[in-house]
């Protein structure tokens, strides 16, 4: 037997799954749209409140501590956050008006680029440059300004946490992620090919 | 708040009333649990009212309300992938894979439908696209406006849709009911 018969069959089988078309009245779009902005709104918030509450801490030490390693940890910090913060703006999800406009293969590679890219090459190692001095810097000052706390041992153990766990560990993964991107990219160009 | 613009909506109407039943089906081929269904098809009804202030009639209503419904459908997707590390089959495994069983479909219409859902979950967002236009009826050229494909391979994968769906389905009969 052909495989026509089939096919029109598991047609009819899809095109018989019954739902319900009803469109959203003008209200619900409405109740929609707020409910989006509010959702981007404390989506947006929390990131955000994050990122300036670390701000904040920072700024506060810039004041409260008088060594001088500690203040450029502090100004080192406050900017490697504002970066970051500024990063995640500029990677955000491309917005959907336009994707009625876009072929799927565009909108999708697109959308494996854009998730590829963040997790590779300078976007991935300006974070871990613009992060990392300062924290360390920071906690060897503070180990400088209280010798007599003995925090020496303990601010260089934790310096090297910190730097073990970013770029041993951060890094790695952030690279492993962009080849899983690159290598769906690769196949989408293959499919593509046909 | 944004209002309601007239024109914008009647063509949101227009295109529920005419595709509805289309973008239901599709969010069940993108997404098997019914909650996040829910919110899928909410999502993508939204995103189409949105988009209807950029429509400009270059392309078909049909055309827009496809590409937009399987682009949103496929970020889904990309955001389900990154939280639970789905993988996923192209036409290409789907075909070389051996079914688990042979489905009699006009013994039961509900298992084979449930089968053939289970199918479609399973691909790669772009083949799962192509296999609902083509299950939706669609012809090739429309198919290729939609996907960026060209016209030849669109026929290709629908040469490898017909091989996946008549190994793992069986008509019933000559005339397939």
């Amino acid at each position: 037997m052909g495989s026509e018969p089939v096919t029109n069959y598991v047609k009819d089988l899809w095109q018989e799954l019954s739902m319900d078309p009803v469109p959203f009245t003008p209200e619900q779009l409405r109740r929609e749209e707020e409910k989006l902005r509010s959702r981007v709104r404390r989506r947006s918030l929390v990131g955000r409140g994050i990122g300036w509450l670390v701000v904040a801490a920072f700024t506060l030490y810039l004041f409260v501590f008088p060594n001088l390693l500690q203040r450029i940890g502090s100004l080192l910090s406050i900017a490697g956050v504002v970066y970051c913060l500024i990063q995640l703006r500029l990677q955000r999800p491309r917005p959907m008006p336009d994707a009625g406009e876009t072929e799927s293969i565009r909108f999708y590679r697109a959308e494996l680029e854009r998730l590829r890219d963040f997790h590779r090459g300078g976007w991935l190692w300006s974070r871990v440059i613009v992060l990392l001095p300062g924290p360390i810097i920071f906690m060897a000052g503070f180990a400088r300004a209280y010798p007599n706390l003995g925090l020496g041992t303990f601010v260089w153990v934790n310096a090297l946490v910190v730097f073990v766990g970013a770029v041993a560990v951060g890094v790695p993964l952030n690279l492993k992620l962009a080849r899983q991107y690159q290598r769906r990219i690769d196949a989408l160009d293959a499919w593509q090919r046909g | 708040m944004q209002e309601i613009k007239a024109s914008q909506y009647e063509l949101y109407q227009q295109a529920a009333r005419e595709y509805g039943a289309a973008l239901g089906r599709l969010a069940y081929a993108y997404e098997a649990d019914s909650d996040r269904r829910r919110d899928l098809l909410q999502e993508i009804h939204f995103a189409l009212w949105r988009s209807f202030s950029n429509f400009n009639g270059r392309c078909s209503l049909r055309t827009w309300v496809y590409r937009l419904a399987h682009n949103v459908a496929t970020s889904h997707v990309i955001r389900q992938r990154r939280r639970n590390a789905m993988t996923f089959l192209t036409l290409e495994e789907a075909e070389a894979e051996a079914p688990h069983e042979y489905v009699e479909a006009s013994a039961d219409q509900e298992r084979a439908r449930a089968r053939l859902l289970a199918l479609i979950q399973r691909l790669e967002p772009l083949d799962r696209q192509l296999m609902l236009a083509y299950l939706d009826g669609m012809e090739a050229e429309e198919i290729s406006e939609i996907t960026g494909l060209t016209a030849a391979n669109v026929w290709t994968k629908i040469h490898r849709i017909k091989n996946v769906l008549s190994r793992r389905f069986h008509a019933g009969g000559q005339n397939g009911k």
